[in-house]
């Protein structure tokens, strides 16, 4: 016999062309949500990702003017201030510190980078720990230095491209007059290192008169401390400031939040779009039916039966039009990430949109509940329909 | 300062450098670093450019590839001299006559890349020899006038019997005078990235009808 | 009230309209009786109440007075207690099978699909168990799969007929079920309804102005100005 499922389905199929346009709104507003909650998830996950390939969750650095170290960080400026390389030690000694890294930053001008010349920086790393601390600094071509003080060079990938240096080839450093080889390419890793020459520290504090000195100690906090307290004992230590990554992670997510809760309105006003468009569909399907519901209500049919009737016609729709919308949001996941990346001025490496099982279900789930919702009113005026009136909307008495 | 000013500081550095994503990565191409500025300079004259990027890949494949090495008598190789590399050709204008070009190669040199450019007359003669960046203890002997002259009203033809792989030359180009002799190497590379230069700009120019051009800024 | 042999029992049974200020007597103190398996046809001319009062009949509208029962059960009371139209649902489902001048099938769902849709909402005890057999006692066995659309006047009035049946009703109301036919239809149609309430046993009411075929039926109510003559 038949179900009122099957009855539903087929007076869906009575107006092709209304149920379809009225599923595909639902579905480009399921569309929008899934894809704007995806983006939500994805670029929280992005972020946490490349704070944490940082490294490195604290670095200490000489106390002074933070612009100047901005400025250090940005061009290799001068006025550079300088930490005792005991520092390291010290801080190593801390229960909560896992690992560190020293690290020794220099410039020179180069008068012949550009028209009227350029700073060329480089950084001096001891590459056992360094290397540790970034573990996803792969190598194009070559490795690490060998010795603490080689004439060598490591190059990241963008700094390589710039100059065509491959394993093997030479730069040279102006000022100081030195030749060093390039024992090694990095990988792309979409992080600062790739635009950076490392060199070994011993030898970049020698070349620069630097000896015993550093500007930054890259700090590994151990998992289970906490960071709080390391920072508040650093700071007991002379002459040093603590940028803590943490704290740069929770500034980048606060602005970010603005943006998350923008994002929800959007899709909320998508999907409200969406219900409306529902309900004045199955309204002008009720109203065409009129007479025939009225039939139904003499042939059997109780008003809670014709509720559910079309009460199960609008949860087809909305469940159709989601699973639709779920479909584009994952075929256009690329899309949709290409859109938000040309609009985004910074965003984090890896994939921005992040759809998931719990995403989908939570979206259909939800786009359920509004189709649920959308047609409880016209299932409400379509169960109060009399059949007298139905009847005699043709015949005369 | 106080520890919030430091934060809010290292924060915009990381936000700007850190975490900033990398730009696409394809491979890299060689641009005046200040076009407004250089194009007047490099030609004198030219009250506006528009910007083209070419890539051999795109224009005609390993087929252009092999005619450019052959011309070259060379092959382009290494991480770099790739045939997805974009290179970036400028069109000069004075009013609305087109009156040359310029276009920039990056040659590897013996301690890194020395980015060359040419400016063109339409008949693809030097008009303005240019090394933009070039690394090396004797670098700024090869950005001297005295050298760039040396190039001036030479073209392709000159630099055809040119031999990039014995650096044996003869006509004018056997004229230019090496500026740094304890440099041999990075004289015969600006020699050969010349060249690969001006054979790109022969061969670009071969296809430049179907190509739309973007508008550059007025200068001047 | 109690009944003998009576499908139905009407007592003054009057339903009255407010049009303005004016008060309209659709139908005026009708009293009748109708036995188990009679052929009844309700006949007079338009605005002559009978469309009113088989829907009364029918417990398709709640009288303004008087009193109805279907077998011994009484309907509707003397103290004009309003139904709601739940009740008048289950009262309706239990009792009666409807035939209508426009058909009223489903344009989407088939032949065989129409005439089961009454069993989606209800089955009653005695329901017919092969409603195929339906369909091949009215000749429609071979148009099962057709869609109402693919059907002649005559045809779907048969299926609406078979629809009416397949809950097993006690009665059958026809209102004007020949209105949209021809008369070779018309005069199947009517002979339908005949056989039906004499091998079947079933109770047909009919209404129609059309006075040849009401002459098939057993008996013949006239109404006049909302009045049985």
């Amino acid at each position: 016999m038949m179900t009122k499922f099957q009855v539903a389905c087929k007076n869906l199929m009575r107006k092709k062309t209304r149920s379809f346009l009225t599923l595909m709104g639902i579905a480009l507003s399921a569309w929008v949500l899934v894809s704007l909650l995806g983006f939500n998830q994805g670029f929280e996950a992005a972020l946490d990702r490349d704070i944490d390939n940082m490294g490195f969750q604290m670095m200490l650095m000489a106390k002074g003017c933070p612009y100047e170290a901005a400025t250090m960080m940005l061009k290799g400026g001068t006025g550079l201030k300088y930490l005792p390389q005991s520092v390291a030690q010290d801080v190593l000694k801390e229960p909560e510190v896992e690992a560190i890294t020293p690290m020794l930053m220099q410039t020179v001008f180069d008068p012949d980078k550009g028209e009227n010349g350029g700073i060329a920086a480089y950084l001096g790393v001891d590459p056992a720990s360094y290397g540790a601390m970034k573990t996803y600094l792969k190598f194009r071509q070559g490795g690490w230095f060998g010795q603490g003080d080689a004439l060598e060079a490591v190059m990241g990938y963008e700094a390589a491209e710039l100059e065509q240096r491959e394993a093997g080839d030479l730069i040279f450093i102006p000022e100081k007059n030195l030749e060093l080889r390039v024992v090694g390419v990095l990988e792309r890793s979409g992080t600062q290192d790739d635009g950076t020459i490392f060199v070994p520290l011993r030898t970049l504090q020698r070349t620069f008169g630097r000896q015993g000195e550093l500007t930054t100690i890259g700090i590994k906090v151990r998992k289970d401390a906490d960071p709080g307290r390391i920072e508040e004992k650093l700071y007991e230590l002379p002459d040093v400031q603590v940028v803590s990554l943490a704290q740069v992670k929770q500034t980048v997510m606060s602005l970010v939040s603005t943006a998350k809760a923008l994002v929800l309105s959007i899709a909320i006003i998508a999907i409200v779009i969406a219900m409306v468009g529902v309900i004045n569909t199955i309204l002008m399907s009720v109203h065409e039916r009129f007479q025939e519901i009225g039939i139904l209500k003499t042939i059997g049919a109780m008003p809670g039966d014709i509720f559910q009737l079309i009460w199960m016609e609008t949860l087809l729709l909305c469940a159709a039009g989601g699973m639709v919308g779920l479909g584009l949001s994952l075929i256009l996941s690329r899309v949709t990430e290409w859109l938000v990346r040309s609009v985004l001025p910074f965003a984090p490496r890896g994939a921005l949109v992040r759809i998931d099982l719990d995403l989908m279900l939570l979206s259909l789930g939800a786009i359920s509940v509004i189709g649920l919702l959308s047609g409880l009113y016209p299932a409400w005026k379509a169960g109060r329909i009399r059949p007298l009136e139905a009847i005699r909307s043709e015949v005369g008495g | 300062m106080t520890l919030k000013r430091f934060f809010l500081a290292a924060a915009a550095i990381f936000v700007f450098l850190g975490l900033a994503s990398s730009p696409a990565p394809a491979a890299v191409g060689c641009d005046l670093n200040d076009p407004d500025r250089d194009v007047p300079r490099l030609f004198p004259g030219a009250t506006r450019y528009e910007t083209l990027t070419l890539e051999i890949q795109k224009l005609g494949g390993d087929r252009l590839l092999g005619r450019i090495e052959s011309r070259l008598r060379d092959k382009l190789r290494g991480l770099y001299e790739t045939i997805d590399v974009p290179y970036t050709l400028y069109v000069i204008y004075r009013g609305e006559e087109k009156i040359g070009y310029i276009h920039g190669v990056t040659q590897k040199g013996r301690y890194g890349g020395i980015q060359i450019f040419l400016a063109l007359d339409l008949d693809e003669s030097i008009r303005t020899f240019y090394i933009q960046k070039i690394s090396g203890p004797h670098a700024g002997r090869f950005r001297k006038p005295g050298f760039a002259e040396g190039f001036v009203s030479l073209s392709l033809a000159d630099f055809e019997r040119y031999e990039v792989a014995t650096g044996q030359a003869t006509g004018r180009v056997a004229r230019i005078e090496n500026p740094a002799p304890l440099a041999e190497q990075d004289f015969r590379f600006t020699l050969r990235g010349t060249k690969k230069n001006l054979i790109l700009v022969n061969e670009f120019l071969k296809m430049s009808a179907q190509l739309a051009p973007k508008k550059g800024n007025a200068s001047q | 009230m109690s009944a003998n042999g009576a499908a139905l029992q009407a007592r003054g049974l009057s339903k009255h309209y407010r049009r303005g200020s004016e008060e309209i007597a659709a139908v005026s103190d009708v009293t009748l009786r109708i036995l188990k398996g009679e052929f009844v046809a309700i006949t007079g001319p338009s605005g002559s109440g009978k469309t009113t009062l088989v829907h009364l009949l029918g417990c398709l509208d709640n009288p303004t007075a008087g009193e109805l029962s279907l077998g011994d059960r009484p309907v509707f009371g003397g103290e004009g207690k309003r139904l709601s139209e739940r009740r008048l649902t289950q009262i309706r489902r239990e009792t009666f099978g409807y035939i209508f001048q426009n058909f009223y099938l489903l344009p989407t769902l088939s032949v065989f699909e129409n005439l089961v849709l009454p069993l989606t909402f209800h089955r009653k005890q005695g329901a017919r168990k092969d409603p195929m057999g339906l369909l091949k006692q009215l000749g429609l066995d071979h148009r099962r799969d057709h869609l109402p659309g693919m059907l002649s006047g005559g045809e779907m009035q048969r299926v609406a007929i078979a629809r009416a049946l397949v809950n097993a009703p006690d009665i059958l109301l026809a209102d004007e079920p020949t209105g949209n036919l021809d008369s070779k239809r018309s005069a199947e149609i009517v002979g339908i309804l005949k056989s039906l309430s004499r091998e079947a046993g079933v109770t047909v009411i009919m209404v129609t102005h059309n006075l040849e075929l009401a002459s098939e039926a057993d008996r013949r109510f006239e109404m006049r100005d909302g009045m049985v003559l």
